[in-house]
């Protein structure tokens, strides 16, 4: 099936989950799609909220499609995105108390500490499940814990803002904000960063040779054994690139539109990530499209909930939905290929 | 105080517990906890009952569970897959109907809450303490448990000695949504009296990460809830007496020390060889 | 006792596909007697065995114990009415102790209290009879396999077990333990038990059988009492006509190859698949490894290729055996688990082996037009019916799907080729397409290990023959190694 013909039955299928939704919940139809349209597409206002929300939609969900693809199924996106901004917020706070917060490349330099921020995060999980088999699933959730423990840590403490009142980092001055193009609406250069790495993304996973051996691994992780490629190995980058990928969102929010860390800095978007990438099929240019849909969506019930009760839940519906709707006339049925033994370990 | 705090999270992992010995990991723990306290509510405001309440927050656990089995258990399909949707589902679906029915700012709903049984304990205390013993004697002891660990550690062996694996992983499952919606609706009915979107606010995660810090014991597990309940008490116990503390670190402690664990034995023996495989029959 | 007493099938039909399993088969297995049911892989018995255990369902056909009917299908059924099977791969749960897995078996339902020591009673019972002692509370995971197959065998023994099947069950045990098995079943047939014995090896039958029933692909061939037979005509039903010894290639000027020392390579479950194992195998040379299936085949195979850890010495003209500085194409027995990524597509699995080649690439890219180019080339070449490069793996028919994993191992020459079953599934054109390549891939120099559990193949392309049995590698000495006879 060509990418076209998949895209436009990824959005029937979602604008069809979307209508049964608000029958389901009683709302008038006609005027909720008119509210959530309008909120979503309206005027560049509109459009830029969509865009503000679709980025770290975007990021999580590419952050996904790697490490799933590779078989190993990261739940752990939204410790990467936490611990990612926190190790940002470090080089911030650095950069303004060397009085370098003018130096050029500054944001640059930032996001890529949150990068590897998220990289190490994931790695810890990776690592627990290639050398010591323990489930993915699980070491993620207590990671996910421990990383907004320790914002709340770091934010109270060693990255507390100067006046040491509020629980937050101090306010980035612009000149480290990334770029907005438009001085009224919150779109920012971390928007056209998200759509690089979807391209990026696909170039990597369809075009080298390492992409096509990631793939290979999480397709059937044996027959890249007996062919010389160690999935061990290829599933830990696998998961350090993923954390990567959200340690990235979690910079990007962070630079793009936030500008500081408080405790309300996790609004879940590692793990709105998982239902975007699964709605784009583990595709990065789907997930594109997904996390457009959704990030739109929630832009658009934002608008719906100032008008009537219902608001931004309706788009968890949605995700929810659609997903068991995916995998279940799908039937994504193939069992989680197992880490490879390993080979120093002595028999019994 | 500290068992008010524990109980939700004791409870629901003690099901949990359960459902992993039987080789099914219910990520979706969270999402029944959270239709379990809404329901309960909304069941006991309704009704002016908390006992109906409990009830309606049992039931809401449960069936969300149950959805999550026909996917997984009949169909296959990967636990974590599902276990997002439900999680996502619960929120969704409390969220828009208490937003619809109660106005999005959400008016101060108060509800009857538990009465006290002994002191200051309550019936899901007591309750709490005595499904944690009898859980453990239904593992070690019955047929049930010993088929049930069976099927977590080898489906195939179940399968053999005549039981249907798929049956007990029903049970499993089923016993980990009616805890989370047990534990759920003591959230709004035991201990707020009321209910916000996203009460839950993780517990059903914490829930999963301590039955690995319990390694799977029912007692044990309980332990290790207790534990986080008295972190999370003496957070407010040392803020009230304004002693500067990194209570965040404090609470952070237990999950720091369940992966140390998990570095330093790896997954081990204790965890049940099958957990979050799906078993198709005659493979 | 009656002549309706035992287990009887009569007229037994089943078919998969088009492939027919069993062709009208009957057989009477009696009380107090060891009824061997002999053949080679693919023969039959493996379905036989599940439809008297009820896992099969077959097509026609009746099977009777004590006069009445078994209810076919239904194994719970089977086993309730005294039919027992001791599989090669055991149901035992390992984290559980020894008594835990024999109380499992005799739960009565759920709601019940475990009582796992009263429950596992009947078994440590057996024990004791048979002369086996046990520690109840020990964990299963801390015995050996042929301690744990006789964990399998007392769980058989705790019901009241009628009829006792067992499944090449000297596969996996030392020769002591062999013995010891075979002191229990005589034990098993004085206390008036039907002993059914799935076997492959001649010696084993002919010594510890009191009746034999050979089945060759699919059809029954022959019963006779133990008495009336010898090595030479069991050989001779199993697999018809014997082929004559190969005359041996005259091969002064070959050039030295792949050599192994002392191999011994460990299993998956950590057992010596392999034991000591030595050959030679020259460039310009195929060394045919002949034997029964899962008699380390496997672990050799993947030892060769340097997937697998070896110890013992490996080499190939003096050096390592390793996939970088030499040519090693592997067509591995599982085409499914071990040789195609299922999700992918035809040119995607061609690429497995195909990536590591320097046209295909440019830098860390993909070169897509040579790799179109070089794809539909092997496509063509190697004849797989599908309609481009593009297609699904798994739209597929088996033989297709081989002949991918097949084309892309012989694409190149290899210095090293080492492929397992290289035409199952392969129909006649195919299958000489494939033989003749493996012949060239030899004459341009390749060390070819070629195994195989079609004799027909064997003989037909190897220089030189030898048989892997119970993980030994034993000379080729006619009929009793092909069956592993005699050690």
């Amino acid at each position: 099936m060509n990418g076209f013909l998949r895209f436009g039955l990824l959005l029937a299928g979602l604008i069809v989950v979307l209508l049964l939704t608000l029958a389901a919940f009683q709302l008038p139809i006609v005027d909720s799609v008119k509210l959530i349209f309008d909120g979503a597409f309206s005027d560049k206002f509109a459009w830029s909220r969509s865009a503000v929300k679709m980025t770290p939609l975007l990021l999580t969900g590419l952050g996904m499609v790697i490490a799933w693809r590779a078989g190993v199924y990261n739940i752990g996106g939204e410790g990467q995105f936490v611990l990612g901004a926190i190790f940002g917020a470090a080089v911030g706070k650095g950069l303004i108390g060397a009085n370098a917060a003018a130096m050029p490349g500054g944001s640059l330099l930032i996001l890529v500490v949150c990068a590897i921020g998220g990289a190490l995060w994931a790695w810890i999980a990776g690592w627990l499940y290639v050398r010591r088999g323990v489930e993915v699933v699980i070491s993620t959730i207590l990671l996910n814990f421990i990383a907004i423990q320790l914002l709340g840590f770091a934010v109270s403490g060693p990255l507390q803002e100067q006046k040491g009142q509020v629980p937050q980092t101090d306010l980035l001055p612009e000149s480290l904000m990334l770029a907005r193009f438009d001085r009224q609406t919150d779109v920012h250069l971390g928007t056209v960063l998200a759509l690089v790495m979807a391209v990026v993304l696909t170039t990597f996973l369809y075009r080298t040779v390492a992409g096509y051996r990631l793939r290979l691994v999480g397709d059937n992780p044996k027959v890249a054994r007996v062919n010389y490629i160690d999935p061990g190995r290829v599933q830990l980058s696998a998961m350090a690139l993923s954390g990567a990928m959200c340690g990235l969102a979690g910079g990007v929010e962070y630079l793009g539109l936030v500008g500081q860390l408080g405790t309300t800095f996790p609004q879940q978007w590692g793990f709105l990530g998982i239902p975007v990438a699964l709605l784009g099929g583990l595709n990065p240019m789907l997930t594109a499209g997904a996390a457009f849909f959704f990030g739109a969506l929630f832009a658009g019930t934002e608008n719906l909930a100032r008008f009537t009760p219902a608001g931004t839940t309706i788009v968890y519906v949605i995700q929810a939905t659609a997903v068991l709707a995916y995998v279940g006339l799908s039937g994504l049925k193939k069992a989680r290929p197992k880490p490879e033994e390993e080979t120093e370990s002595t028999p019994s | 105080m500290i068992l008010q705090y524990a109980t939700p999270v004791a409870l629901a992992a003690t099901g949990e517990t359960i459902g992993q010995k039987s080789g099914v990991i219910y990520i979706g723990l969270e999402g029944s906890m959270l239709a379990g306290a809404f329901f309960a509510m909304l069941a006991a405001q309704s009704t002016g009952s908390p006992w109906i309440g409990l009830v309606a927050g049992i039931t809401a656990g449960l069936l969300l569970a149950l959805l999550f089995g026909w996917f997984t258990i009949r169909r296959g399909i990967d636990q974590v897959v599902v276990g997002t949707a439900i999680n996502l589902l619960a929120l969704g679906v409390t969220g828009t109907i208490y937003r619809t029915q109660f106005g999005k700012s959400g008016t101060l709903l108060s509800v009857a809450k538990l009465p006290p049984v002994f002191g200051k304990i309550d019936a899901v205390e007591i309750l709490l303490l005595l499904s944690a013993i009898g859980l453990t004697w239904v593992l070690q002891k019955s047929s049930l448990g010993l088929a049930l660990r069976a099927t977590g550690e080898y489906p195939k062996a179940a399968e053999a000695a005549g039981f249907s694996v798929a049956r007990l992983r029903f049970i499993g499952v089923a016993c980990s949504g009616i805890f989370a919606g047990l534990a759920g609706a003591y959230l709004s009915l035991g201990i707020s009296g009321s209910f916000a979107e996203n009460m839950t606010a993780g517990r059903g995660f914490v829930a999963i990460a301590m039955v690995t810090f319990g390694r799977w014991k029912p007692m044990w597990v309980l332990a290790a809830a207790l534990l986080i309940g008295f972190a999370e008490s003496l957070q407010f116990t040392l803020q009230a007496a304004g002693v500067q503390a990194p209570y965040q670190l404090l609470i952070a402690l237990p999950y720091l020390v369940a992966l140390t664990v998990l570095v330093v034995v790896g997954r081990g023996t204790v965890a049940p060889a099958a957990l979050a495989e799906p078993y198709v029959k005659g493979d | 006792m009656t002549a309706k007493s035992g287990l009887h099938v009569e007229n037994i039909v089943k078919r998969f596909g088009s492939l027919t399993a069993l062709d009208n088969v009957s057989a009477s297995f009696r009380p107090g007697e060891i009824h061997a049911v002999l053949g080679e892989n693919g023969a039959g018995k493996s379905t036989l065995m599940g439809i008297l255990s009820g896992f099969v369902v077959p097509d026609s056909g009746t099977v009777m114990l004590n006069g009445n009917p078994v209810p076919v299908g239904r194994p719970f059924d089977c086993k309730r009415l005294g039919i027992e099977m001791i599989h090669q791969h055991f149901t035992l749960v390992s984290e559980f102790t020894i008594a835990e897995n024999f109380a499992l078996s005799r739960l009565p339902g759920l709601l019940s209290s475990s009582e796992v020591s009263a429950r596992a009673e009947p078994s440590l019972a057996a024990a004791t009879r048979l002369g086996w002692e046990l520690e109840p509370g020990r964990r299963v995971s801390s015995l050996s396999v042929g301690a744990q197959q006789r964990i399998e065998i007392l769980k058989a023994l705790g019901g009241d077990a009628q009829v006792i099947i067992f499944d090449e069950p000297t596969a996996v045990l030392s020769p002591d333990e062999v013995e010891d098995l075979f002191r229990v079943l005589r034990q098993l047939k004085t206390d008036g038990h039907v002993v059914i014995l799935i076997a492959h090896k001649l010696s084993e039958v002919l010594s510890i059988a009191d009746h034999v029933t050979v089945l060759r692909r699919g059809r029954w061939i022959a019963s006779a009492p133990i008495a009336q037979v010898d090595e030479r005509k069991l050989a001779e039903w199993m697999v018809g006509e014997l082929p004559p010894p190969l005359a041996q290639r005259k091969g002064t000027e070959l050039v030295p190859g792949l050599v192994g020392q002392d191999l011994t390579v460990l299993g998956d479950r950590g057992e010596a698949a392999i034991k000591n194992c030595c050959f030679e195998i020259k460039r310009g040379e195929i060394l045919g490894i002949g034997g029964v299936d899962g008699n380390g085949q496997l672990e050799l195979a993947e030892a060769l290729v340097a997937v697998r850890p070896v110890s013992g010495e490996l080499s190939f003209a003096g050096k390592t055996v390793n996939a970088e500085e030499m040519r090693i194409s592997y067509v591995p027995q599982d085409r499914q688990h071990d040789g195609l990524a299922m999700g992918m597509t035809i040119e995607e699995n061609l690429l497995i082996t195909g990536h590591r080649k320097p046209m295909l690439r440019k830098g860390p890219f993909l070169n897509f037009r040579a790799l179109h180019q070089w794809a539909n080339e092997l496509v063509k070449r190697f004849s797989v019916k599908a309609n481009s490069p593009a297609d699904r793996v798994a739209g597929l028919s088996g033989g297709n799907q081989q002949k991918v994993v097949v084309s892309r191992a012989l694409d190149e020459q290899p210095d090293l080729l080492v492929v397992v079953n290289p035409t199952r599934g392969l129909d006649i054109r195919a299958t000489e397409y494939v033989h003749s390549k493996i012949q060239e891939a030899r004459d341009a120099g390749a060390a070819v290990a070629l195994f195989s559990t079609d004799l027909d193949e064997i003989y037909a392309l190897a220089d030189r023959v030898m048989f892997l049995s119970r993980g030994e590698l034993i000379a080729d000495t006619g009929a009793e190694s092909l069956f592993g006879a005699k050690t």
